[in-house]
């Protein structure tokens, strides 16, 4: 019953911003141009990098876009969900947080449900488009199987990368600051998985691998399902993606649930 | 004079100010750090192993490729642009209209100042340790360091009187979202600061040579690595001085509209 009734809520809510941001349609629009050419740039840049040399480390020009298409979807769906968590710090720095906490319902899905940012359209079409064409280029044989598992490690990876933003908001609340965080965490290892993470030192592997899951997000997935070596590491540890998703959500789940108990207003 | 004991109280005061925020400066100086270990790991997996590529050493491109990190530092390192778009956006920028200097060499003056505090505190002390105890291509000659500073410098006033060209383009359009996108992409990678010009697909390399972009980065970077050298050196920095001299018409231009144009937002 709970269920249902959040679902609903989580809708009602999410339509009111979708409407409130519509208002603005000529930014609306830009912005989804915006993200859909950032992110062809770096396509772009990857294509340029290997006109000469062909591999990066045994993957080439196709493989890496498919690389990155997956990290780019599901870190579209993160943006829907998670990215409102990336300014909790100023809310609580202003005193506005507090109003979370007054109304019946849970203070974690009301902050997740305050704000819905549709211009993460660009991020779908760019990333609809690569998986299109590279599955073209590529000859991949897709299967139900396949697509099911595609489908269920990129609900990893939201899980993962939307734990994280999670995880780094929650510091807001023993320090009053955490923005910082995101630009030395987050931003630059969503950057270093859109190359495969075999170029990396050992140690860089492994963190990502077991300390800042990312590598779950898409490296391990992808040599699934292109059936590519992951060296380092035992053959089809992408298949854990989910389970991991699930498990890092949960522990930021929980370190926030432990942080808001800790939560004292910065008053006025 | 008068003038520029003005402008240089506001580099002493960010250099202070810069001073303050010193979570900032690592905060930054760590994920520049992480890149560089990004486009290292990619140079050195791209090679794979051999000792040259297209003429150029394995060791002079790691080179290549930490000088341009530690330039991507420097140039970072000043008021970023939405800061001023946000002035622009609040109306802000009103006050800074009515004193009695003039705003683009009001902010380069003190982004220089912010630039010699990260500079001084986390960049040289980091990179000169790297360029220590790393097997990297250093010049040579007092001479190539020489020209190397000079055309570093150049490169960083092209990219300022271009950014801030750009930044001021929120004066006519509120919103620039997309194309400052495409304006950040074109300026990463025809600049050469991920991927030297020589690597690039000829009509790219033929585009890119026309454009002051490969001032900012390309052209310090293959200096120091000893590519560009002899004549060559002189026609680079040549071209650099042409460059800035436009691009600060352009600024100059840009502003001198916008200023007319002030609308300020809401009260």
């Amino acid at each position: 019953m709970a269920v249902v009734k959040y679902v609903n809520l989580y809708f009602k809510l999410v339509s009111a911003g979708i409407r409130a941001q519509m208002q603005y349609r000529f930014a609306f629009i830009m912005r989804i141009i915006g993200l859909v050419t950032a992110y062809t740039g770096t396509a772009v840049t990857m294509w340029v990098m290997l006109y000469q040399f062909q591999m990066l480390g045994s993957w080439n020009f196709y493989e890496m876009l498919f690389l990155y298409a997956i990290a780019i979807l599901s870190w579209g769906f993160c943006v829907v969900l998670f990215l409102h968590f990336r300014s909790l710090d100023t809310y609580i720095l202003n005193g506005t947080f507090d109003r979370f906490l007054v109304r019946p319902i849970n203070p974690f899905f009301h902050f997740m449900s305050m704000k819905f940012d549709v211009a993460s359209f660009g991020q779908f079409i760019f990333s609809i488009f690569i998986f299109i064409w590279v599955s073209f280029e590529l000859h991949i044989g897709w299967t139900i199987g396949k697509v099911l598992f595609l489908l269920a490690s990129i609900v990893g990876g939201i899980l993962i990368q939307g734990g994280m933003l999670v995880l780094i908001s929650a510091i807001a609340f023993w320090t009053t600051k955490s923005q910082q965080f995101y630009w030395v965490v987050m931003y630059p290892a969503r950057n270093l998985t859109n190359y495969p993470l075999v170029i990396y030192p050992k140690i860089v592997q492994w963190i990502a691998a077991f300390i800042v899951p990312f590598g779950f997000v898409n490296y391990f997935p992808a040599a699934v399902i292109l059936e590519k070596d992951a060296p380092f590491f035992p053959a089809n540890i992408g298949y854990f993606s989910p389970l991991v998703g699930l498990v890092f959500f949960l522990l930021s789940y929980y370190v926030w649930m432990l942080g808001l108990s800790r939560y004292k207003s910065a008053g006025s | 004079m008068q003038s520029f004991h003005i402008y240089w109280t506001f580099t002493k005061k960010a250099f202070l100010r810069s001073a303050v925020y010193r979570f900032d400066v690592w905060s930054r100086l760590g994920s520049n750090l992480i890149f560089l270990l990004m486009w290292g790991s990619i140079w050195t997996a791209l090679y794979a192993g051999r000792e040259e590529a297209g003429g150029i050493s394995f060791q002079a491109m790691l080179t290549y490729i930490v000088v341009s990190q530690f330039l991507t530092g420097v140039n970072g390192a000043g008021t970023p642009l939405w800061e001023i778009q946000e002035k622009v956006r609040t109306g802000d920028i009103a006050l800074e209209l009515m004193r009695p200097f003039n705003v683009p060499l009001r902010y380069l003056f003190a982004d220089l100042g912010s630039v010699a505090f990260y500079a001084i505190t986390a960049l040289l002390p980091i990179y000169a340790i790297l360029f220590i105890v790393m097997d990297f291509a250093l010049p040579t000659s007092l001479w190539t360091w020489v020209i190397f500073i000079v055309a570093a410098f150049i490169g960083f006033l092209i990219r300022y009187c271009i950014e801030m060209a750009f930044g001021l383009l929120s004066f006519f359009l509120v919103e620039t979202g997309g194309i400052e996108d495409v304006f950040y992409f074109a300026m990463s990678l025809l600049s050469g600061s991920v991927i030297p010009l020589w690597f690039f697909p000829e009509w790219l390399a033929n585009i890119a040579v026309y454009l002051p972009f490969q001032g900012i980065y390309y052209i310090p970077n293959a200096i120091f690595i000893g590519e560009i050298a002899g004549g060559e050196i002189l026609l680079s920095i040549g071209l650099q001085i042409f460059w800035v001299f436009v691009c600060f018409f352009l600024l100059r231009f840009v502003w001198h509209k916008a200023s007319l144009k002030v609308v300020v937002q809401g009260g």
